[in-house]
This record gives C-alpha cells, structure tokens and sequence, in this order.
C-alpha cells in the first residue's frame, strides 16, 4: 500500500493547495487511492503554503510518514512545516533553483535527503510568459512528467480552474506546463520515483473530505435543519449545508454563537424534524448545557464536535483527539450520551448516518467527534451504494397511544412514542425539571431514580453493536494495539507492516466510544498480555476511559502524542516490534523518549 | 392550509375554543398575589380569540417563575433552559412554520443569560411573539437583583443595593428595530390579553414587555393594585403607534411613566423570516439519496 508521498511548500501566491487538488483529482481519474492535505486557506502562516498527496494503487488509510518526493518553492515557509512535510533519507528533495542554494547547502535539519535536485521553477514559469505565480503549473507540468500522469487531464484540472479564476489567457500557464513536461523529460530524476499503474476505477469515484462527506450524511439522513456558527475546523459543514439543505426542503441557521445553534437543533427537534449542529472545541464547551437538556427531555439531535488542538483557541488548525473527555463528561447530572467516532473520510459518512440513527432510535443526544485531519483531508473515495444504509426515524405515538398518551412512559427498552407540535392528542411539555411519565415535573426522589434508569438502561444495546468496531489481525495475538479516529488509519497500516514481517499482532479501533462497550474491549483483551491505546492526546484520553470502564491485561499501556505531532506507521511499527520484547523497563524506557508514555 | 409565513397571523379561527381550553388542572405554583397569574388569564382569552387549537401551539419557556408558564397551559409547551428560550423557539418555526410559536420568560432569561440571543431574533424577524415578565428581580433564584432593577434597588440577594443602571427593555426593543413593540400590566387583564391578541396577530417578531410584579421580592410601588392607579394608556395620551420616533420618546419615560399598549407596530411590516426561508426552499424538493449524487 506504500504508494508515494508528495509534499509541495511554496509562498502563498504560489497556488499550492491548487495543484494539490489538480493531482488528486488527476489520480482518482487514474484509478489511484490518494488523499490530500492542506492547511486551510486564511488563518495561518499566509495562506495555502503547502500541500500532502499520498497516492497508491490501494485504498491510503492515511496520509503518510515521511515524504518520499519533497518540492519546495519557498524554503521558509518548508522549514516552518517539518511537522507535517517531513524529510529523512530516502527523500528526493526538488526545489526551485532561484534560492540560489546548493544541494549540499539545503535546510534540512542535518537530514541528508536520496537526492536534491534543483530546477529552474520560476525561469521556466518566466519564460513562458506567465506571472511568477505560475510556478504551480510548473510544478504540476514537471509531476506529471516524472509520475507519468495523463498531461491531459492535469492540464484540464489546470486550465478549467484558472478560467474560473477569470483569467484571461490560460494560454500562458499552458505554455510553462508543457516546457516544464518537456525540461522533466530532459532531466529524468536521478532516483526513480514512480508508480505501478493502476486499474480503471469501477464506478466513479467521488474526491471529498470529512466535512463535505459528513455534510452528506446529515441530508442523506433527512436531516432538515442545521445551525451553527463558523469555527475552524468545522465551518466547511455549515457553508455547504447553507448551499444544499434549502433544495432538500430544509433550512440552515447561522446562530448568533455555538448556544444558540444547538439550542435551535434541539428546537427543530422537539418540532420533529431531525437536525444537527457542527463545531469544534470551544464552541462543543458551549454547547454542553443544551446536551444536557437534549438527554433530560429525551430528544435527538446529533452534534459534531471536529477537533482540533486544545484547550481555548490552542492551535486551531491542527490535528488533536483531546476531546473525548469533554465529549463524554461535559454534562452535568448523571447521564449518558453516545459518542461515536470515524475513522477515516469515508467513515465520516457512515458515522454520521450511524450517529443520526442512534439520536432517532434512542431519543438522544449524539455527539460525532471527528478531527482536523479527517474533516478537512481529501480522499479518492469508493462510490456509496444507498441500499446498503438503512435510515432509522423515531418511533411516534399510534392514533390509540395519542388517546392516553404519556411522553415519557416507562416501557421495557425504555424508549417511549414521540410526539410534536402539531400532532393532535400529543400534547406535553418537554421540561429539564425532573418530570414524571406525563412530563410533569416533579421533585420526588423515586420518580428521578426510575427516570434516571430509564434513560440510561435505553443506551445499553448500543454496548453489544460488534459492527461499531473494526477489527484487524491475528485473533489469538498477545499483542494488541487499540486506537480510534483518524490515528486509528495509521495503526492499521502499521499492524499490516508488523504482520507481513510475520509479527502476530490485532487492533481494535471503536467507532462507538461512550458508552464503552464492555464486553466486546474484553473479548478482544481476553489472548493479549500487553496492549496499548495509541492516540493523538497528551492524557491518552481513550487509554484512561478503558481503565475507568474495562478489565485490561495486566500491561496496558498509553503510547500518544499531543497534537500537531504527527504519528508514523513506521513508528507503530516500531512501537509493536518492541511489544514482542520481554521486559516491560525496556519497553518503556524505549518508547519515553519517542512516544509520549504515561 | 395557512401559508409558511402566517403562523401566528391566523386568518378565521380554527377551533372553537374558549379560554378554559388553554388551561389545565395543574396548580402553578407562584406565590400568591404574583402577576404571572394575570399574565397567564390573559394568555388564555387572546388565544381563545385567535382560535388556533393547542395541539398547534409551541410554546417555549425558559427558566424561572416566570418561565414555568407554559406548564399551566394545554398546548406543547418547553420549559427549557434559562435564558434560550429565544433560540429554541426560532428551531421550531423554521422546522414547522405552521405552528403558532409563543416564547415567555423573565427579566432576566430575556435580558440577563440571555440578552445576546434578543437582537438576533428581532433583526431576523420570525413570527414570533415573545411575552417578556418583567418583575425587576430574578424571582426563582431568591430575589437578586435583574438587569431591569433600578439603580440602587436593594432586594434579599443584594442587601447593599445595584450599582449598575437598568435596561429599558421597550427601549431597546424599538432600537434593534423590532417591528411590534407593547408594554402591558395584568392589572389591566383585558388591555393585556387584547395586546397578546394584536402581537400574535402581528406578522412578524412581536415583543411585549409586560409589567409582571414579584409581590414577595419586588418593587411595592410595582404591585397589582398600585399598578392600575400609576398606568397610563397610550391610546388615551393620543399615541400613534406607526411612528416610531414618538415611540422611542416615550420609552424613555420608563421607571417614571407606566405606559401600557402599543408603542410602535410597523403599519407595513417586513417579510418575516418565514417567508424569506420558504422562498429559498425547492419545492419539490430533492431525494435524501441525492445527497450521494
Ligand atoms: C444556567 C443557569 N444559571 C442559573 C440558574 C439559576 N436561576 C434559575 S431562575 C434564575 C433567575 C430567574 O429570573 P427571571 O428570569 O427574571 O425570572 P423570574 O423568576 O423573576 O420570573 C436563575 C438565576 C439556572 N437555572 N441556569
Ligand atoms: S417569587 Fe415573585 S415572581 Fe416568583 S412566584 Fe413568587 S411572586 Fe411570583
Ligand atoms: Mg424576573
């Protein structure tokens, strides 16, 4: 699956985040699997300064360790990026010859990359006519050259987005994308950096990400309102919701501030409509009193939570899994709300569907918990069959029901009939006081024991639902790894890599965190003697939830980073060969200075 | 079937309903002598008149004496949370804009925990008609001071006296450009329930600020009975409500002059949000599964 890992960093005029999605469009026409990372637009660092293309023949579970091409246009802002674009040996490393630097002399942190290849980027965007600007169709121009990509279809990519930009002559970005194929054809690289061919796609393969396919999932559902209020890394759902829903016969609100977005939803909700709200961090915290009434009145409503680098403003644009307490606890009261996770882009769909039918089925709130990289990373993804979904609506009161009817009876699934506004002989009052069966509220202690069962017992289906899990590996492993969101992709490259040099090894990755599912953790810990949870977060949330919640092997252990550091397969990989190791001081001690252990 | 924007403007009645119909056999539970009581008559005969069935009513509160309104009633009521009354009242209406949305709350929910959520609504304009009690005390949580408290007001919660001016809430209402604004008192329970009537009536976000004295933490001169001698109708003092800058002159009277009925109604209101929202809807609208497309 290894494939190849791209990273381009240039100045912010240079177009990058362009290119990046000319390539990964050209590569799902191709019939590659590739994904794309960008950061996003306005905040940081001036703009669209860089951008991360895994492309392989097979389904890219993540975007990648090192880079196996770097090509850097302006050694700034590459230099400010090592997080992300990451150079080590078997680098080739291609930079535009107007630094003036030689090869020897390059900034690369002591790193001595395969290769390191200067061409003349912008005097061949120059010559061409072009503004200097043009240096992306250069690149672009030299890629498809070295990758051996159909010109033609980077060209079209090329060409349709600079006429969009209303540029007058495309004819100038034409010209130094053909020099730039013909100087590549010229100077092949020194090291071959090429991909095996690819097979056509079966069906036409869709290039989103997180947010869009989560966006999706929400009118997919039939999901009628949204609300919000723009934060990055979430605000990408609400601008395409504020474009979509009006057609489905829905609305969008763009509330005042995160309380009243989610505030509205429960509103929309409690009239029978199913709605959801999308923010990250710092609005979640906002939210959390509205979640607690969502879970008293017992009324769907399903809230994304991306996150993103914490506490407070933190580092919005960068990848972190340090909510799941939040998203968990941040109620007050003794009460239980699912929280689910996806695991990849394409998981983003299937959760959030997923997420809608839970708040449906149980009356609850749900939170989504994504995170940055899988909500605004790019990925070539299968087409989704609709029959394969099924799409849960609440359970409403029958005309006999609505004759003696009690909105929140105590039945055996503790699900009661729902009504709404609107509907003849439902009539109740939905309050966050304690209320009895009828919905009046109450101050006795019996009734809020039996209502607090009530609403708590309901959830306890979800503990048994196998199919919110992945698994991956050898059953009778003593080893194991479990993690969760996007890290989980990393792991599960690593464990294929670990077993394929014959190590026996398995991973859990839960889709449904909270509430934790006992018995399918201890199932799954029953052959292991040592198991670590490996997750973006300096707590190792996930890690401190399984001990609070399951019977874990005698060693189990925390191997995460905190955010905006990335994790490697070869890491994990790393990480598992020192599983297999006897004595647990060496396992610690070789993973403290590498990993975060606790 | 009454269109989207009209919900709570509802043309012939729909039910023949009276004001007995509106209440239920729950006893609320304000002290007696509070003027929630008056309120909550009053509520019961405009919407007797309006005529619309309570199944069809939403109507959302948020917390505090004031807020527990919505229990006493028949329709399908939510006694939320404290000071998001606003919000949750405009989900609704945009999730089903038939439904004929009342939003009530106090002093404080609407200006205190909640102020930030008022100029939103009124400068979205939904069809909505909002009952503010306004008893110049936080009265469920013990009597501290709200932001309606005059300057210098001590109560149990602040012994020592509020330091900070108050809020003139028709004031504010006529600044953030509300297109109905009212004041009424439930000593005047037909002068009330005539105002909830129009602002229900009223095509648009409809605000009334009613007077509702706390007889166990407030304001004495504010009281029922001391009420109907200090009120003073603006109809009589030859107001007109379409204009608007005599209105907000007469605003600034408040804490001196009890002016009860129509400070301003915008004689050519503005399309509601409703109306706006049902414009950008397609109709017919597409597939769920489309959303794969
Ligand atoms: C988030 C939150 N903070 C504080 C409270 C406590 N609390 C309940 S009612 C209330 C004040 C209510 O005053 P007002 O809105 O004027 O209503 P009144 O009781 O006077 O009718 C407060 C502070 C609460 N319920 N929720
Ligand atoms: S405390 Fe005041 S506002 Fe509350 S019920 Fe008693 S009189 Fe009414
Ligand atoms: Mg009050």
């Amino acid at each position: 699956m290894r494939g190849l890992v791209i990273g381009i960093a240039g100045a912010s005029s240079d177009g990058i985040t362009a290119a990046g999605e000319s390539l990964i469009n050209a590569f799902a026409q191709e019939g590659y699997f590739a994904t794309l990372s960008t950061n996003p637009g306005t905040q940081i660092r001036g703009g669209d300064v860089f951008c991360r293309v895994r492309v392989s023949t097979d389904p890219v579970l993540n975007s990648g360790g090192l880079l196996d091409l770097a090509v850097v246009l302006d050694w700034e802002n590459f230099s400010q990026l090592s997080g992300e674009l990451s150079v080590g040996p078997e680098t080739v490393v291609v930079y535009d010859r107007r630094s003036g630097l030689t090869a020897s002399a390059l900034p690369l942190g002591g790193v001595r990359p395969a290769a390191a290849v200067a061409v003349p980027v912008a005097e061949i965007a120059i010559h061409a006519g072009a503004p200097t600007q043009a240096r992306e169709s250069v690149v672009l121009g030299l890629l498809s050259a070295w990758l051996r990509l159909p010109q033609k279809r980077v060209l079209e990519a090329l060409v349709s987005r600079h006429k969009a930009g209303g540029d007058p002559s495309p004819k100038t970005y034409q010209k130094a994308f053909a020099d730039a194929v013909a100087y590549a054809k010229e100077h092949p690289l020194g090291r071959a950096i090429a991909l095996d061919p690819a097979a056509p796609p079966e069906g036409k393969r869709r290039v989103a990400d997180g947010n869009e396919m989560c966006a999706r999932a929400a009118l997919f559902s039939g999901c009628k309102f949204f609300s919000g209020y723009p934060i990055t890394p979430a605000s990408e759902i609400m601008q395409y919701l504020q474009r979509e829903i009006w057609k489905y016969g829905g609305s969008c609100l763009q509330a005042e501030d995160e309380i009243a977005a989610a505030a509205a939803v429960i509103g929309a909700s409690y009239a029978g409509t199913k709605a959801m709200t999308a923010t990250s961090g710092p609005g979640f915290s906002l939210q959390t009193e509205v979640l607690g009434l969502a879970s008293a009145v017992e009324l769907p409503m399903v809230c994304v939570n991306v996150q993103r680098g914490g506490p407070s403003t933190g580092m919005p644009t960068t990848q972190e899994q340090a909510d799941l307490f939040a998203a968990t606890f941040s109620s007050h009261g003794d009460t239980v709300r699912p929280v689910l996770a996806p695991t990849s882009v394409a998981d983003s769909f299937d959760v959030t569907v997923e997420a809608f039918n839970i708040a449906e089925q149980y009356q609850t709130p749900v939170v989504v918990l994504t995170d940055r990289e899988l909500a605004q990373c790019k990925a070539v993804l299968e087409p989704i069959e609709p029959s394969q979904f099924r799409v849960v609506d609440r359970l409403e009161p029958t005309k006999a029901e609505l004759k003696r009817y009690a909105r929140f009876q105590i039945t055996d699934a503790g699900i009661s009939p729902i009504s709404h506004p609107g509907m003849r002989g439902g009539n109740y009052l939905a309050a966050g006081l304690e209320h009895d069966e009828k919905g009046a509220p109450t101050a006795s202690g019996e009734i809020h024991a039996q209502m607090t069962r009530k609403r708590l017992n309901k959830l306890n289906p979800l503990k048994l639902r196998k199919d919110l899990f992945l698994f991956e590996g050898d059953l009778d492993a003593h080893i194991g790894l479990v993690s969760w969101g996007n890290v989980s992709g990393i792991a599960r490259e690593a464990v294929r890599m670990a077993r394929a040099k014959g190590v026996k090894v398995k991973l859990l990755v839960p889709r449904l965190l909270y509430p934790v599912a006992e018995t399918i953790y201890e199932d799954f810990f029953a052959t292991l003697r040592r198991c670590v949870v490996v997750e973006q977060s300096h707590q190792g949330q996930l890690h401190r939830l399984l001990r609070m919640w399951t019977q874990t092997p005698r060693e189990f252990m925390s191997v995460s980073k905190s955010g905006a550091n990335r994790i490697t397969p070869e890491e994990i990989v790393r990480l598992i060969q020192a599983m297999e190791q006897p004595a647990t001081d060496r396992f610690r001690s070789h993973y403290c200075d590498l990993l975060n252990v606790i | 079937m009454i269109s989207a924007d009209s919900g709570n403007r509802v043309g012939p009645k729909s039910c023949r309903c009276s004001a007995k119909d509106f209440g239920n056999e729950l006893k609320p539970k304000w002290c007696p002598g509070c003027g929630d009581f008056g309120v909550m008559n009053a509520l019961y005969r405009a919407l007797a008149s309006v005529g619309r069935p309570p199944h069809e009513i939403a109507f959302v509160s948020g917390i505090g004496c004031s807020s527990r309104i919505p229990e006493y009633t028949t329709a399908y009521g939510f006694n939320s949370l404290h000071g998001r009354a606003l919000p949750i009242a405009q989900g609704i209406k945009m999730a089903h804009p038939e439904l004929l949305v009342l939003v009530a709350g106090g002093d404080a929910d609407a200006f205190s925990i909640g102020g930030g959520h008022f100029p939103h609504a009124v400068r979205r304009n939904p069809d909505l008609t909002y009952l503010v009690m306004d008893n110049q005390v936080m009265g469920q949580s013990d009597g501290q001071v709200s932001p309606t408290s005059a300057k210098g007001a001590k109560s149990r919660g602040s012994t020592q006296g509020s330091l900070e001016a108050p809020i003139n809430p028709v004031l504010y209402a006529l600044a953030y450009g509300a297109h109905f604004v009212a004041q009424g008192i439930p000593a005047d329970l037909d002068g009330l329930s005539k105002l909830i009537e129009e602002a229900i009536r009223f095509p648009g976000f409809a605000f009334i600020n009613i007077q509702s004295p706390c007889i166990t933490f407030g304001d004495p001169d504010m009281q029922v009975l001391v009420q109907k001698t200090r009120m003073k109708k603006l109809k009589t003092e030859g107001h007109d409500p379409a204009d608007r800058a005599a209105a907000m002159e007469l605003a600034q009277a408040s804490g001196d002059v009890l002016y009860t009925g129509v400070f301003y109604k915008n004689p050519n209101p503005p399309p509601s949000y409703g109306s706006l929202i049902a414009s950008r809807q397609r109709t017919p609208a597409l597939e769920p599964s489309d959303a794969l497309a």
